[in-house]
This record gives C-alpha cells, structure tokens and sequence, in this order.
C-alpha cells in the first residue's frame, strides 16, 4: 500500500493568513528596541520607517495619530507593535506606539516637539489664564497611591478647607497613562458645573517614567481645557512640556497645594492686623477731629474779640466827644453862662463854674 | 461646605471694605463704633470659619481606561 502524502498544501494568501493567526496568536504585542532609518510620513496620515540596529531591519507602519512623539532618523525607540506578513508576503511591525529610549533620544524628542508646539503659540504668556485666589471646587488628576499625590492632599488640607476636591485616580506612568489624563481632562471639561482650575499632579521619577507628560495629544489637550490647569510633575529641575503648556506651573505636587490655596494661617494674621491697624487709626482720626475743632473755636473767639475791642473804641471815642460837650467843662475852663434880658436895669443871672450871680444890667453896646 | 467657604470670601472682601472705609473720606466718628463692631465681628468669624473647615474629597468611580 502506497504511503499517502499527509502534508497540507496551501494557497499562498491562506498561508500568508495562518502566519498571521501564528503570530497573532505568539506574538500579539512585542516591544522592539532600535534606531529609526527611512522616516517618512504619506498623505499626512501613514508613517513608515524602519527599525533597525547593528543587523537586522525590519519595516514599521503606522497612522500619524498613533505617533504621540516625534521621532526622526538615527533616534532610539521602543515601539510597541504586532508582527505581520503583507500579502505581498513582506513582514513588518504594524506599531501601536512609539517612545523614545535613552537618555539622548528623549531629550532629542522633547526637543522637537517643544519647537513645534511653541512655534503654534502653545507656550505664550498671553495664552496663560490665572487661577482663583480662593477655589471651591477643584479636579485632581493624578494616581491616588502616588506620594506626590499624598504629600498634595496633606498640603492643601493643612493650608484651607471648605473645597469640594474631585480627583480622577489615573495611571501617571506608563504606554495607557497619556490616554487616561487625556480622558480625565475630557469627563471635568464636560461636566455642568465646572472645576475652577484642574490640577494634575506627579512625584518624581526617571526621565522615562516622566516622560508621559511630553506627550502631544496630552500636551494639546491641556492647551485646549476649558478650565484653568496647574501642572505639578515631578522634582524642581524636571521639565515637562505639560509645565510648560498649563496656565500655572508647579516645581512639584506640594507647590501645587501651595500655589492652588491660601494659607489659613497667614490669612488669620492678616485679619488680626487689619481689625488691629482699625484703631490706632480712630485714635488719630478723632485727635485730628479735636484739634480741627479747638483751632476752629479759637479762631472764633479772636474774631468776637476783635470785634469787642472795635466796639470799645468807637464808644471810647464818643464818649471823650460827650465830655467836651459838657456845659461843666466849659464853665470849668473859665466862660460864664448869662441868663435873662439884657436890656439897661434888668437883672441877670450869670453862671460860673463855682457861683450863680444875679447881677444888673448897667449898659449895652453892639460889638 | 462650598457656600460657606464662598462666605469665606465674601466675609473676607467685607472686612477689606470695612478696613478701608476708615481710611476713606466717607469716615465719620458718629459710625465708626459700629463698623469697628462688625469689623470685629467678622474676623472671629472668619479665623472660626478657617480653623473648622474641612475638605470634601471625591475618588471619582469612572474609569478613565481606554475603551470604558
């Protein structure tokens, strides 16, 4: 009996098929480590590059939305992908996400994408909107088990009270953590009642770790929040394009807490010395009051002064005329007054200063 | 707890206001006892307001993964 041949033969695009159910199936999401070589962009919307490193290359795809960094030819990557055989039976890597590894690549990376979102306007002063002096009702981002997180919580509970704080518990590190503040920044931006300021916070880490807050997409969508953002990642000299983009940049979560509420202490002593600068100022203000009135009065009373002095005089004065007038005074100086007919034999009266003199008439004659 | 913390402020602002109007031309000794007594009034009211106080802290439910 003639030994049959149990091999399968396969159409190609079926084979091509089942490698890639075998890959699916093996590999679903790698991670590949290597520099990128042929960067091009088509259509604004498919990027192709190659991943390659001392040898072996291998040919990426992807869509410009899925790229959230910049990358360019000779940087360092990890992409995130699923391995695939084309129907033109060509593997390559369909990639999910891409971020640059090392130290040079990142740095490289922010560069790139920090001109090119100032070059948009996105970092400029103007754009900047301030936050309230005394919130109600602020949104936390940031994940609840971070220390960053605590030390925030502990801050602003210590400094204020009274605020209704609403946090949305995200990833803050990792390929998913990007999406997640994204979408926190969205569900606060969409509620009725909106935040005053959300605030999204980090405690420190490598520059990898961090590295989730130079991403675009996020970046832009703090650009575009509706609500005043206060960004607070990482220790003071890390910097972010999160920082740089938010209304209000903290150099670490507990500045944050700092920046978002006022002291209560400070604002109670500030309230003792105002009611206490009150009533020095009263004393002063009734001390000006009472000498504005003393001088008032003594101005009045020099004026009715005056004005009895004058009075005085002017009576003085008719007074010293009254007496020249007097009869008595004439006679004192030496006249006489003559009373009667003087006609020759009639007998007259004559008054003098010291006599009264009947007399007779003995002649007349005309001057 | 927001309405009150909002007569936080506005407390605040009055007193601000009081404080000034005794520096104000519109000063008069006739109503400065009775200001002064508000004025006073108010800071106990606000340092009693700031000691008491706390914050409400929410965990938001929704999940923020990708696809919920």
């Amino acid at each position: 009996m003639e030994k049959q041949n149990l091999k399968p033969i396969f159409s190609v695009s079926d084979l091509i098929a089942i490698v890639n159910q075998t890959l699916e199936y093996s590999y679903p999401n790698i991670e590949v480590e290597g520099e990128v070589a042929s960067f091009k962009v088509n259509q604004e919307k498919f990027v192709f590059f190659d991943i390659k490193d001392a040898e072996g290359s291998i040919g990426c795809f992807m869509t410009v939305w899925q790229l959230r960094v910049p990358i360019e030819d000779g940087m360092k990557v990890i992409i995130s992908a699923s391995p695939k055989l084309t129907k033109w039976g060509k593997f390559s890597l369909t990639v999910k996400s891409v971020r640059p590894s090392g130290e040079g690549a990142l740095r490289k990376s922010f560069e790139l994408l920090k001109n090119k979102l100032d070059s948009e306007g996105l970092f400029a002063i103007d754009r900047k909107r301030q936050l309230p002096a005394m919130p109600q009702r602020i949104a936390v981002i940031s994940s609840i088990q971070a220390a960053g997180y605590a030390d925030f919580i502990k801050i602003m509970n210590d400094r204020w009270g009274g605020m209704k704080v609403d946090v949305a518990n995200v990833q803050v590190q990792g390929s998913a953590s990007a999406d997640q503040i994204i979408k926190a920044i969205d569900f606060f931006n969409q509620q009725e009642i909106l935040p005053e300021v959300i605030v999204i916070i980090r405690g420190g880490g490598s520059a990898d770790d961090l590295s989730v807050f130079n991403d675009e997409l996020l970046v832009r969508s703090i650009a575009a929040s509706r609500i005043p953002t206060l960004v607070g990642v990482g220790h003071e000299t890390d910097d972010s394009l999160a920082d740089l983009v938010a209304d209000v940049r903290a150099s670490t979560p507990s500045n944050a807490a700092q920046i978002l509420t006022p002291d209560k202490k400070e604002t109670i002593g500030s309230i003792h010395n105002q009611l206490g600068s009150i009533l020095p100022r009263m004393l002063l203000l009734i001390n000006q009051y009472k000498q504005a009135n003393q001088e008032t009065l003594k101005a009045v009373v020099e004026i009715i002064e005056m004005k009895i002095a004058d009075k005085a005089r002017h009576i003085s004065n008719i007074r010293s005329i009254l007496t020249q007038l007097n009869p008595e005074m004439i006679l004192a100086r030496g006249y006489a007054l003559v009373r009667g007919l003087v006609d020759i034999n009639s007998i007259i009266e004559i008054e003098t200063n010291k006599a009264i003199i009947k007399a007779e008439v003995k002649n007349v004659s005309n001057k | 707890m927001s309405a009150t913390n909002k007569s936080i402020q506005e407390k605040t602002n009055e007193l601000s206001k009081l404080v000034e109007w005794f520096d104000s031309d519109d000063f008069s000794l006739e109503e400065a006892l009775e200001k002064y007594r508000i004025a006073e009034k108010l800071a106990i009211d606000i340092e009693n307001d700031l000691s008491q106080l706390k914050n409400e802290i929410e965990i938001i439910k929704k999940k923020f993964d990708s696809d919920k």
